[in-house]
């Protein structure tokens, strides 16, 4: 044969490449028992090669409607929130509608939020800004998807929040006034301005309708479901129904601004005044049940696990009180000067001060763990998630710290100016500053993703899953814009 | 055990009843036969180990890489550790090493997972893997000459759900 072919001409010898060459060619996939095919596709992690490998052959999409491949996919893009949404999502939707059995487990909002470690429920227990996603959506999509279909989801969902995403802008008033409080639960988008107003949008962004009754600036407001509590500077709590705009109760008590709201269930809403004290208040009967007195100036944070409650004030110390016995049971002590936010998830204290620091506390024995230094500036905000803690400041740095290592794992230089909200889910951290900017980070490596929003200043930032909210002034206005990163619906 | 007489040696027969000497710690890095000579204790010495799924070029092939590799750490238990989230990353010899044509790349891959050598297999899987990657459909199949068994139809329906995948 070598003989014969090197008689050949380049052309013949050519003929001959292009005849055999095809002959030297072999499927690998029908070559090799589907175990082998399907290792050999684990080692892709990149969905467009798996997509076009799926339109080669019968043989290769079969192969690719595996569902191991689409599985290990997920595990390798962290998109491992499936299980616990089908398992979960049902019975918790139904649990949380009104009418339901009172929820007598104190630490219910939290199961019912599996994607929500510890922590994430706790920072925004009512609202349910984190997690309340899952719920919504499950109602709107099929219930049991392939790994393969939840894959296509998410990677649309990321792909929109680094590059795409629908947005709508609406303006909340036409005089600049000082945004206070901005929630989105599964069925509002809640504004509270220091103008007395309360304003209240579906989940588009649609206008509903505007609570009216304080007499000066809101200050602080917790939803829960239909239900909205809220205080500012008129000293007056007042509980509203959000479905038709009344005014359910207006509770007495406090003798100076209500700066901070939260609730520990559907009954009851625990308020943080500059009176120095917190109110215990059964919103369903409208009476107070009981006045945890203690701090020596104004309540600025505050924290519900269960029964236990935490504040932190001005008078540098924060406190762990119970909420049935009303008493407090340890004063934490060691910051220089006012505590301005706090985080809770039922084992741990963080709270952030104006000297700087941030402090990590056992609530269990009120003693100090560890002190997180880093921060030049008064440190507002701050979220606990499991072991991850992201710290927000006036020295315009976002930093991403571990709770088991008590040691920093990110500063971002997020904003020019003070970071004026931040949030943070086990993909992303967005935050919101009064330079205006509203960016979204890679929680995992710390990169900027994007720019989502410029304003001239913003004033708080909400977002889950699919959804951003976020309140900034633009030249004399509050606009709010809505975004959306669901993909369409014909995706599925 | 036996410092005096150099290395350990067995005798591999291929299916192809060709039979070739290797040194124990060599064709030990196949989980299947170190398990086999763990099991036979010293009656090995001497005996000849049967290996009835793989031809002596393929065998031969095995042993040069378990040779080159001899040296490796042992392999961890890493299967669905980190380092399969490395993806596709060969080191240069291997690369080399895997520049065969593509039944005996495929033949590799069978021999590797018979033998229980966990990273020949994944060596073998990440070539095929590489050869898979940034190509599109028609040239995945002129890469390995397979027939486009779709109707037109089915092709196209097939782009669609597809798509969203190309979207970036």
């Amino acid at each position: 044969l070598a003989d014969l072919l090197n008689m050949c001409t380049t052309q013949q010898l050519s003929f001959v490449h292009q005849f055999v060459s095809p002959l030297l060619k072999k499927d690998p996939f029908t070559s090799l028992p589907d175990e082998l095919c399907l290792r050999i596709l684990s080692f892709i992690d990149d969905p467009q090669v798996l997509a076009r490998a799926s339109q080669v052959s019968r043989r290769w999409r079969d192969l690719l409607s595996d569902d191991v491949t689409w599985k290990n996919l997920c595990a390798k893009h962290d998109y491992g929130r499936r299980l616990s949404e089908v398992y979960y999502g049902v019975p918790s939707y139904a649990a949380s509608r009104p009418g339901a059995l009172p929820l007598t487990d104190p630490d219910y909002a939290n199961h019912s939020f599996p994607g929500a470690l510890p922590g994430s429920a706790a920072y925004y227990a009512a609202s349910r800004s984190v997690d309340g996603s899952s719920d919504t959506a499950l109602i709107e999509r099929p219930k049991l998807r392939s790994y393969k279909s939840h894959f296509k989801q998410r990677y649309l969902v990321e792909s929109a929040w680094r590059t795409g995403g629908r947005h709508t802008t609406r303006t909340i008033t036409q005089d600049g006034r000082v945004v206070t409080s901005l929630h989105l639960t599964p069925k509002y988008i809640v504004v509270a301005l220091d103008n007395a107003r309360i304003h209240i949008f579906d989940r588009e962004g649609n206008a509903l309708r505007t609570l009216q009754g304080h007499i000066m600036g809101v200050w602080a407001m917790v939803p829960w479901e239909d239900v909205l509590v809220s205080g500012g500077c008129d000293r007056d709590v007042r509980v509203w129904d959000m479905a038709n705009g009344s005014c359910l109760h207006t509770l007495r008590g406090h003798t100076s601004t209500v700066r901070c709201l939260k609730m520990s269930d559907a009954n009851t809403a625990i308020s943080g005044s500059r009176d120095t004290t917190l109110r215990v208040w059964d919103i369903r009967q409208g009476v107070c049940r009981n006045v945890l007195v203690g701090h020596q100036a104004s309540v600025r944070c505050l924290e519900i696990k269960g029964d236990i409650v935490v504040s932190g004030s001005y008078d540098a110390t924060a406190k762990i009180w119970s909420i049935s016995e009303g008493r407090c049971l340890h004063t934490l002590t060691g910051h220089f000067s006012q505590i301005y936010a706090i985080a809770f998830d039922g084992q741990r204290v963080v709270t952030g001060s104006l000297d700087t620091s941030v402090r990590v506390w056992n609530a269990y024995t009120g003693e100090a763990i560890a002190v997180l230094q880093g921060h030049t500036s008064l440190v507002g905000q701050l979220q606990l998630r499991g072991n991850t803690l992201v710290t927000g400041g006036s020295d315009g740095s976002v930093r991403v710290w571990s709770l088991e290592k008590m040691c920093p794992i990110h500063r971002l230089a997020a904003h020019d100016n003070s970071v004026t909200s931040l949030q943070f889910d086990d993909t992303r951290v967005v935050s919101g500053g009064s330079d205006g900017r509203v960016k979204v980070w890679d929680v995992k490596t710390g990169h900027l993703v994007r720019e989502l929003i410029t304003a001239e200043s913003v004033w708080r930032v909400v977002f889950e899953d699919e959804k951003c909210v976020a309140v900034a002034n633009r030249g004399s206005r509050v606009m709010m814009e809505v975004w959306s990163f669901s993909p369409p619906e014909d995706a599925y | 055990m036996s410092e005096n007489n150099g290395p350990i040696m067995v005798t591999l027969q291929s299916n192809d009843m060709q039979q070739i000497q290797v040194e124990k710690a060599i064709v030990e890095r196949s989980m299947l036969i170190k398990n086999m000579l763990d099991d036979l204790g010293d009656g090995v010495i001497g005996q000849t180990i049967p290996i009835p799924n793989v031809t002596e070029p393929v065998l031969r092939k095995v042993i040069e890489w378990c040779e080159h590799h001899r040296g490796d750490p042992p392999s961890t238990n890493e299967d669905e550790s980190d380092n399969r989230k490395k993806t596709t990353d060969i080191e240069e010899w291997d690369q080399k090493f895997m520049q065969v044509d593509q039944e005996m790349l495929f033949e590799i891959i069978l021999a590797s997972n018979y033998l229980d050598i966990k990273p020949l297999l994944d060596v073998g899987c990440k070539t095929v893997a590489n050869m898979i990657k940034g190509k599109s459909p028609e040239e995945i199949r002129k890469t390995f000459n397979i027939t486009n068994d779709f109707t037109a139809e089915e092709e196209e329906q097939i782009r669609r759900e597809n798509e969203w995948a190309e979207d970036r």
